[in-house]
Formats: C-alpha cells, structure tokens, sequence
C-alpha cells in the first residue's frame, strides 16, 4: 500500500524544469478575465460590504497598503465564546464610538468659538458609554475646553493658536475633530458584528476595518484565531509567513468566490514570490518585475529608458539568465527543456584534459 | 548554428574618446543630398556611414547595401550640452560632493565603513568589484539623507551652495546658472574612488561624459530615406533632428568665430541644448514637442525603444518566422482532436528538411524524382546553399545528393504541426496537430478542440507553423499534442471535453428507455467502426446504453453517485444510468473523460473521445433534434405561473414597503432602515427569476426541444428560457437596481416616487411577446451596463496578466522539485508545498 501510494505520487510529481510561473501567471489571468469589476458586492445579507473580484485580486497582487475594505474575524477564547453576554462587551471594546454618534444634535457658534453637544442618552446607553467618559476623552484633545452644562450637555470651547480666542477656522476645525474624536473601542473599527457560529455553539465577532494590533491585545480574544484581510497588519504583527498564508488565503477565496476554481499551488506560488525576500513586494513595476537582476528583463517591461539609462550610469551587467533577456538576444530560453545542459563529471574532465 | 555565444552584455555610458573612435566620418554639413540627388560628403547620409540606396557602395566596408551593416559617424559640438536623460544623475552628483574640493560630502569615517562593506561583498560573493558597486545602491537612500544634511564639506570645510535643477537641463548654485561646461569640469574632478561610495562604477561610466562635447550619429540604415512616388525624397525623423542640431551648431560656431554677443549665443546654446534634448527624447517633460512640418511629432531614439510599438517589445521580444500559414478554420467532426485538417494549396507551401543520410539516401533520391504534390521544393548543399528543385534542376541535384545535404520536402500527413489561435493566453492557445492534408482552402479542426483555442467559426482565422529541427519537432510530438495536455494546469480538469449537439446526442442515446432498430444500430456502430453486432434485446431491439458500451474499452468500471441518479459502468458496459455533461462536458469536471484517460493513457484518449462523440452525433441525427420558435410559445399552465410569481413577488415588495412605512421594520446589521428596504426589495425581486425556472422545471419536460437542450447542458440554460417565454425579471445597473434618471422617477412614463417595481426596473415582459417601451429602455440600461462593464475588464485583466507573468515568468523547477528564479534565489522549497503537477492533480484523488 506504501508502496503504491509512493509510486502513485512520484507519478504526478511536477516535472523538474517546468515553467511553473509561466503556468502560475496563466491560470490566475485567463480566469481573471472573466471576472466583474464591480468592487462593491454585498456578501450575503448581514455582514459588511466586501471588495472581491478582480479589484480584490489586483489589490492583493500589487500589495496595496490599506486593502479597500478592510475587515476582520475575531474568535474568542474558549471560556467566552459560548457567552453571548461577554461576547458583546469584547465588541463593545473593539467597535469605535466616535462622539458624533452619541449626539441628539449640537449647536456651534463659531465666531464664538463655542459648540453646545446634546448628548443623547439612548444613544449612549446603547453603546454602553457615559457622560463622564466622554468628557474625559475630550478633555483629552489639545486647545478644546469642555465643562458640563447641566445633564446630556457638553459646551466646547475652542482656544486658537497662542492661547488666543479661537478664529472661524481654527474654531471649526476644532469642532470638527472634537465630533470625530473615539470616545470608547478600537479607532479604525467602524462596525463589529456579533456573530453566530455556524455549530450555533459560540459566537464570534466580524467587523469593518482593521487594527490587528489592537484586537490581541484584548483580553478574551483568542489570538491565534484573529483573522484580518490586511497583509501589511499580518506582516507587522505576525511576521512574513503568516503575511504569505494571508495572501495565499485571500487570493484563493477570492478567486474560489468568483467560481474560478485554480489549484492552490499557483496561488501559493504567487504568495511565495511576494514575500521570499522577507517584505512583500508587488508583481509589478515597483515590486518583483521591478527588482529584477536583469536589465533587458526589466527595460522589456516597463519604463525601458529608465531602466538603461540608470543601467549605464552605474555600469550594470546583465547576465542573461532569465527568460526575457533570451528571448531578446535569441538565445533559448532557461525554463522547460531549455534548461537541460551537457554537464560532464570532473573526474572526466581531468582525463580529457591529459590525454 | 550558434557562432557565438553571447556570455553577459555589459552597460556603460560612452566616452567622447569613444564616439570619435567608433565614427567614420565627422559630419559638418547640415544637409542630406545635392541639387543632383547625390549624398553630401560631410552631410548627414555621407556614404561613409554605409548606403540604403541599391547600387552604391559603402565607402567604409565597400558593402552593398544589403551586406553593409553600418558604421556610425559623430558630431562635434562646438559647445557642450547636457545629456537630457542623464540629467537626474548629474543633479545627484552635484548635489553630493563638493563644490570646491569635488570630493563625496561623506566623512572618512563614512568612507571607510562603505569600503569595508563593498570589500565584504565582493569576498563573499567573488563578483566583480563593478558589480559590487552597482549592488550597493541599495542604501544609497540612507546616504542621501546624510549627505543632504552637510552644509559644509567634511574634507575641505568649504561651504556648500545649494544646488538647483529645473527641467529638463539647467542647474544652478544658489541662483547662479551653472553652465554644462562648468559642470562637466566639476563632474570631471570626481575621483573614480569617490564615484565608488556612489555606486557608479568609473572603469566603465565617467560621470563628465554625461555632457555631450560629441554625439554619435547612428548609420543611414538606422534612419533610412524613402523615395515617395513623387520622386521626392523624405528623409527620416531622426535625420531631421541631426540636420537642426548640425545646423545650429554650426551657426554657433560662426557666431563664436565672429565674437557676436554672449546673449545670442547663449540663446543659440539654449535652442542647441533643446534640439538635443528632444533628438535623444521627444517626450522629455518641460520640453515642448518637436513636431514634423505636419504638425505629427517626431518620433526620436526613446520613441523608438519604449512601449509596446517599441523596438524591445514589438521587434525583439517578439520575432516574425517562416514557415507558417494563416486561414479561416472551420469544423470536421471526423478529425480526432490531435489532428488538424490542412488546405493542399498550404501543405504545397510549407516545407519539412530532412536530413541526408548514408542509410536514408536512397529513399531521398526517390523523393526528389517525385514532379507533383508530395515533392521536394529545395536541396541544401553541405555548404548551406539553398537550391531551388525544378524540372531543369532535378536530375543535376539529385545525382549530386549525398549525406550531409538537407532537402526540403511539402508538408505530408502525419507531420507535426503547431497550431494556434490569438490571443495566446495560455499554454493551449498553441498546441502540436497532427497533419491531415485536405481539400478546401480552410484548416479544419474538431469540434471539441476549439475550447482550449476559445475558437467557432464563424470566421476565425488560426495559424500553422511548421517547426524545422528535429528538437523542436521531438519537443512538439511529445510536449505539446492536445491528448497528452488534455488536462488543465489550472485545476486538472479535462479542458476538451464534448459540448452542444454531442450532448444533447448522448443523452438521447443512453436515456432510459432509449429503444434503436436493427438498422439504425448498424448505422450508428459503423460509424465508430465496430463490425460487430451485439446481441439485440427480446424484442429485436437495441438499447441505446448497449450501443453506447461498443464505444468504450472492454474492461473499464466506472461507477459515480448522484442525486438525480447514480451510473455505472462495469466491463465497458453501461449498466446503469444516463451518460450527460457531468461525465463527459465541462460541468463536472467530465469525470469519465478524467477517469478514462488515468486509466488509458493519453494515447488512447484521442480515438476515445472521437467515438463517444461520433456516436453522439449520430445518435442525434437518429432522433432529430431541432428547434423551433414553438418550443417558447407558453401554455395555459405556463401564463398561468407566470402571472402568480409576478404577482407573487409584487405583492411581497409591497408589503416589505409597508411594513417600513409602519415602523415595523428591523434594519439589516450595519444598514440603515431605508438601505435594507431597498436590500430586501431586489433580494425578493431577484428570486422571481428563480422562482420561474422552478416552474419551467415542472411544467416542461423532453418534449420541448429548447428545454432538453438547456437541460443537457448542450445550449442556453433555464434562466434564457425564462427570459424568452416568462419574463426578463430585475435589471441591474452596477449591480443595482437602475436609480439614476429623471427626478425621483427613472423616465417620464412613472410617477414621482412610485413604488411599483416595474418603475426600477424589474421587467415583466418577454422576449417571445415582446417589450413595451418603458421594459426595453430598463433592458438595454441592463445591457449597456454589462457591456460597459465588459469593456473595461478585458484591458485590465489583461494587465493585471501581463504583470503576473513578467514578474514570475522565469521560475522553474529544479531537480529537487523546488522553485527558483532566474538569479537562482529559491522562491519555494518544494514547488506548490508537495510538488504535485497541477494538472495531475485530480488524478491522484481519483485512485
């Protein structure tokens, strides 16, 4: 049995030589063709609004800094997922409350350089905050003076440059950030979501946007089953490797979604060449195509002045080894059979040499 | 032959000791010919730079001008100019040394640490110390920032100016204009060790010969001339460029001799520089374009190179060959699929070589007598002369030919061949046919071909090339026939598989119940070429199933489970179950193809698929599919149906409506109350659709032509159906319902704010009874929609493909099944983690 299985799968081992990027390149852009570009696409009814498609996959492949709609799955520690009651607190804790939305209304007088918040106490009980937080968050910002004006009022006073009175910009600017100021939870979180495992057993938390960083440190949070759409967040708080799965992942279920069903080693290996150097870089001009030794390879792609010009100044050489550079000199390519060369054994070679 | 094997191409910025040793001829007249039509000596097409014109003479090489390769000739500028594409290397440099003692603004400390790590570099890796250089620039960001930070020189202590630079070529010194010869004295007192902390490699770039003190002029056949009808000659863009930039120079040189003022020529050096500037780029930003008498601009050297019409990508990285053909394709249902069905007229044209042997000599000597169709057209001789064989030729050659000669014979059958349609996307967009020469002048292809070329026929054109050596003939027979990549890289899925009429075929045939005479079973199995006849059930009759089974190979057991019903096949006999799309189309992968071709091999797959679809076809033919605009007029039931769902789904949406009105109505998590209403409203809307294919499903069945062939799989699906006899359903403008039109109201013909959904467009009618006005105007909103969006996929994706593939097109596998890229660098230990072919990889589940 052993030995068939090993048989069986030393039978459709690839071939050694095979041009496997080429083959990567090609089942990831024949199916992409096919895809919408519609960026906005409501997963389901109840979860957030999701990019997919091709702009989803484009933005994975060029390694965008901050991923269009950012998102995160939150599982919980053992002891908590089964309890609704604490599961919502852990959301309380992650999704922002900006003060702006614990509001009835406000009225700003900014030649005065005075804002009157009406807090809204259903508001506030909903999201679980007090006054006295509040106030204490915005006693926090910088040239903004709060006192408290009788139950659910906050008057606001901006301070302009140098102590002074604050002038109309300066007063509305203030404003501004006073009514976007995060009372309570993570910034950056606009939405979490208290969700039902599909065992109906425990519960776990979505959300709309991402702060890696900030949600292990919850206390509740099961950290090695957080799960975020955002590479950079993955590389920075769990390294290259997690960052690489991640991007394996992603692209996999985007293109899973998209009813494009390609094997996962092409999708790995596009994982593999964004990260082996230990940063993620992206397939295009700025990422792996443009970091490449060759000077022919590179020119032949994009921004070909450049790429001489600066190849000249500082006196590079190329050494013809990949693909492209064959091709353009006509020389057989180094992939596929092209890779078979005569090699001869050294001790051979000392014979030759005598006779 | 490879005469020369090119080992690695160096780059380097070129010297004006140079240009001048490179040139043959100084050029100083800015003219092209004479009154007589003869090239100027000293002018821009001086024969000495080799000829384009048949019948002179190079005066270099004494060439013609088809064995003249061109020599290059130079100008001498009387002033310098800066080098337009250099010109951000030269503000760098300026920037970083001295604007006194022109030493690097970094101390020795700095100095010594670089050097270390330079020395460093070159013992571990034994690369030349140039490269080393050129590697280092990687953290020359780092030192720019200190460098930038010096206001005084660390070696002299002089203070330095800052430095400006406007495009495209000027700089200046605090406010001073710094002029080129000013800089290129400046650039020149760098020390090549101090160039080194740069990473500018000075045995092979001297900073100062980025000022142009001489210019190379390329050879005539760079820049040809042509002769218009006229008689009139038009010279080249690049000529005319070289004609100004001589000219002005030489009118700066006058003004110099007769010591005109320095305003004039400094604005003469100015238009000098600009000539220049747009000869080497004409889209140099902050340049003003340099345009043709016609107001066209001038295509000049950068112009040539770059992009997709460039030379690198148009010329070199893509080449033209011979021995290829290109012609409409149309179908041969009896081609298996490994072969390609060639025009005579092509096959007269395309030719094989075959090489002379001892042993084969005597069987060449019989070719060559051949006078028509299958004959040799050339003989090449041991010397590598080409001679043509004609009937005065013939016996000469052939009593001439020996080993060692090669003759070329016309394409037979059975040569291999590579086919191909455009686009090229992936690796079966060209694939090795065999050659079946035809009559007609098309090149014919089996139906179940065209899906890995995404090709019909309705006037495709496809592309033969016939490969020459024995390689590449060995690599197309054994790398590239349709059977042996018949399964997808992509996901290991069978990518030729039947489709359309074989299905619709194949169902009639093996359906339950499917009953043949003993005519119409010899019909059928004769056209597979089985000669014998199973025994016929009690009543004299054939089963379709039984009929089918002479199609596959004895002992194959094939056993698959279902909902709708399982199927099995034991010793090549269907014993159970109705063989459809997902056993041998697409849909479903073609499980049976997959599994016939693990268990048979490529080799037989080719004869295989061709029977089942033969037989399919015939089958067809014996039942008598056809189509008729019957199959979508509605019956009672059908209207019936389709008055309930509309009304079903209207009165739903209404009632969702009231109940938001009410206030009785729960938002959607992380939507607000309207938004879910609107989510709600296409949500119920949308599965009106579904709901009437539901009904078609149980309203229709065989009998109706239209249905059966959605059914099957071999054409349309149920939604088309809907939309032909139900009714179009919700129509969607970026994947919403259309908003966008008049005030509150999408046109005219609605009331402000009306909740109908037929005002959104969720359309009623059918294609059969025809649209009214306001439902064709929602369809074609629809319609422009998805055309819209079309469009602007196809380049994107594209790009998106173009990037993927330079970016990784040099990984391969190595012996140990790991990948590396070009450099060598390992991208993964073990290619796709287990090495596994991903073509073979639902193979490996199948056992």
């Amino acid at each position: 049995m052993e030995k068939k299985l090993d048989l069986q799968s030393k039978n459709v081992n690839i071939s050694p030589g095979e041009a496997v990027g080429v083959l990567a390149a090609e089942s990831l852009g024949e199916p992409s063709t096919q895809m919408v570009l519609r960026a906005f696409h409501s997963a389901g009814i109840a979860s957030a609004v999701v990019v997919t498609g091709l702009p989803r996959i484009e933005e994975i492949i060029d390694a965008k800094k901050k991923p269009k709609s950012p998102s995160m799955h939150i599982k919980l520690e053992k002891g908590v997922a089964g309890d609704y009651e604490k599961v919502r607190e852990i959301r309380r804790k992650i999704e922002e409350v900006r003060v702006g939305s614990l509001l009835k209304g406000f009225s700003e007088d900014l030649k005065g350089g005075v804002m009157l918040l009406y807090l809204d106490k259903e508001k506030m009980a909903a999201y679980e905050v007090t006054q006295r937080s509040v106030v204490s968050r915005i006693s926090k910002m910088e040239r903004i003076e709060v006192s408290t004006e009788g139950d659910n009022t906050l008057k606001i006073k901006a301070i302009g440059a140098g102590k002074k009175r604050a002038d109309m910009k300066e007063a509305r600017t203030a404003f501004v950030n006073v009514r976007t100021a995060v009372v309570f939870g993570i910034k950056g979180i606009k939405k979490a979501i208290v969700q039902q495992t599909p065992d109906k057993k425990g519960y776990y938390i979505e959300t709309s946007g991402s702060e890696l960083e900030e949600v292990i440190k919850i206390e509740g949070v099961d950290k090695r089953h957080v799960y975020t759409n955002n590479i950079f967040e993955m590389l920075h708080v769990y390294g290259i490797e997690a960052a690489r799965n991640l991007i394996a992942n992603e692209l996999n279920m985007t293109m899973a979604n998209e009813g494009a069903g390609v094997s996962f080693r092409h999708i790995s290996l596009v994982a593999d060449a964004m990260t082996h150097k230990g940063i993620i870089m992206g397939v295009g001009r700025h990422g792996i195509a443009g970091s490449k030794e060759s000077v022919l390879a590179r020119a032949a792609f994009e921004e070909t002045v450049k790429h001489f010009i600066n190849a000249s100044v500082f006196g590079e050489r190329d050494m013809l080894k990949g693909v492209a550079e064959n091709i353009l000199i006509g020389k057989q390519v180094s992939v596929g059979t092209g890779t078979v060369r005569l090699s001869v054994r050294k001790e051979d070679l000392k014979k030759i040499k005598k006779a | 032959m490879q005469a020369e094997v090119i080992d690695y191409i160096q780059f380097t910025t070129i010297s004006p000791e140079m240009i001048r040793r490179m040139s043959v001829a100084k050029l100083i007249v800015p003219d092209t010919y004479n009154d007589d039509g003869y090239p100027i000596d000293g002018g821009l097409i001086d024969q000495r730079m080799g000829v384009v014109d048949p019948g002179l003479k190079c005066k270099t090489c004494g060439g013609r001008s088809k064995t003249c390769p061109g020599h290059f000739g130079h100008i001498e500028m009387v002033r310098p100019v800066v080098h337009p594409e250099f010109a951000k290397s030269i503000y760098f440099l300026l920037q970083n040394t001295c604007n006194d003692c022109h030493r690097v603004l970094l101390n020795d400390a700095e100095l010594d640490r670089i050097r270390g790590e330079i020395r460093k570099f070159v013992e571990e890796d034994d690369s030349k110390e140039g490269q080393a250089l050129a590697e280092h620039d990687s953290q020359k960001g780092f030192l720019i920032k200190k460098m930038k930070g010096m206001s005084k020189c660390p070696h002299c202590g002089a203070k330095q100016k800052k430095i400006k630079f406007e495009r495209p070529t000027m700089f200046y010194a605090e406010g001073n204009r710094i002029k080129p010869d000013e800089i290129r004295d400046w650039l020149s007192k760098i020390s090549g060790d101090d160039l080194g902390m740069l990473g500018i490699d000075s045995s092979v770039s001297r900073p100062e010969w980025f000022i142009l003190t001489s210019i190379l002029v390329p050879p005539v056949n760079v820049r040809p001339s042509i002769t218009l009808e006229t008689g009139e000659r038009s010279e080249d863009d690049l000529t005319h460029k070289l004609v100004e930039i001589l000219r002005i120079n030489k009118k700066l040189e006058q003004d110099i001799d007769a010591g005109t003022p320095q305003i004039i020529i400094d604005d003469l050096w100015e238009l000098l520089q600009y000539h220049v500037t747009t000869y080497f780029n004409n889209e140099t930003p902050g340049v003003p374009v340099a345009r043709h008498r016609s107001s066209r601009p001038l295509k000049t050297i950068a112009q040539r190179i770059k992009g997709k019409e460039g030379r690198l990508r148009y010329n070199l990285s893509g080449k033209r060959v011979n021995f290829s053909a290109r012609t409409v394709i149309s179908a041969d249902a009896s081609l298996t699929i490994n072969h390609v069905g060639v025009p005579r007229r092509i096959a007269e044209n395309l030719t094989i070589p075959l090489h002379v042997t001892v042993w084969n000599l005597d069987s060449m000597k019989k070719m060559l007598d051949s006078t028509e169709y299958p004959m040799v057209t050339n003989v090449l001789t041991k010397d590598g002369v080409r001679k043509r064989v004609t009937d005065i030729t013939r016996e000469e050659l052939k009593n001439a030919l020996e080993p060692g000669h090669v003759i070329e014979r016309q394409l037979v059958d059975g040569d291999i061949v590579l086919f191909n349609r455009q686009p090229s996307l992936h690796k079966h967009s060209i694939m090795a046919h065999t050659v079946k020469v035809l009559p007609g002048k098309t090149m014919r292809l089996n139906n179940t071909a065209t899906t890995p070329y995404n090709a019909d026929f309705d006037g495709d054109e496809m592309n033969l090339h016939v490969p020459q050596s024995l390689e590449a003939r060995a690599e197309s027979r054994y790398l590239m026939q349709p059977k042996d990549i018949l399964l997808s890289m992509k996901d290991g899925r069978p990518i030729m598989s039947s489709g359309e009429d074989e299905l619709v075929g194949i169902f009639l045939l093996t359906r339950d119940g499917a009953r043949f005479n003993k005519e119409e079973a010899c019909i059928m199995l004769s056209s597979i070429g089985s000669d014998e006849l199973p025994h016929p059930d009690k009543d004299g009759m054939y089963s379709g199933k039984l009929i089918f089974s002479r199609a596959l190979p004895k002992d194959f057991d094939f056993e698959m489970k279902f909902q709708s019903g399982n199927v099995k096949i034991k010793n090549g006999e269907l014993v159970e179950g109705t063989i459809d799309e997902r056993l041998i189309g697409a849909k479903g992968g073609a499980r049976m193809i997959l599994s016939l071709f693990n268990r048979y091999g490529p080799d037989y797959i080719a004869d295989l698929l061709l029977k089942i679809n033969t037989l399919a076809l015939r089958a067809a033919y014996m039942s008598g599919v056809t189509l008729s605009v019957k199959d979508y007029f509605n019956s009672p039931e059908m209207n019936k149906e389709r008055g309930e769902i509309i009304s079903n789904v209207e009165g739903k949406t209404a009632e969702l409506f009231h109940k938001y009105k009410e206030g009785n109505f729960e938002a959607l998590l992380g939507y607000t109350k309207r938004e879910t209403l609107e989510v709600l409203t296409s949500v119920r809307l949308r599965e009106a659709r579904t709901m009437a294919s539901g009904a078609l499903n149980k309203l229709l069945d065989g009998t109706n032509n239209a249905y059966l062939m959605a059914r099957v799989g071999a054409r349309g699906n149920i939604m088309n159906f809907v939309q032909t006899s139900m009714f179009l359903g919700q129509q969607d403008v970026r994947g919403k319902r259309p908003s966008r039109g008049y005030f509150r109201r999408l046109l005219p013909y609605f009331r402000r704010g009306e909740r109908n959904p037929r005002a959104k467009g969720f359309v009623i009618s059918n294609y059969v009874s025809g649209m009214t006005v306001m439902d064709y105007c929602m369809h074609a909103m629809g319609s422009r929609d998805s055309a819209v969006s079309k469009a602007l996929v196809t380049p994107k994706s594209g790009y998106m493909y173009r990037r993927l593939l330079n970016a990784m097109q040099d990984f391969y596998v190595d012996e140990s099944l790991g990948t590396k890229d070009a450099s060598g660098s390992l991208i993964q230990v073990m290619y796709g983690g287990d090495g596994i072919d991903p073509s073979k990889e639902k193979l490996m589940k199948l056992e």
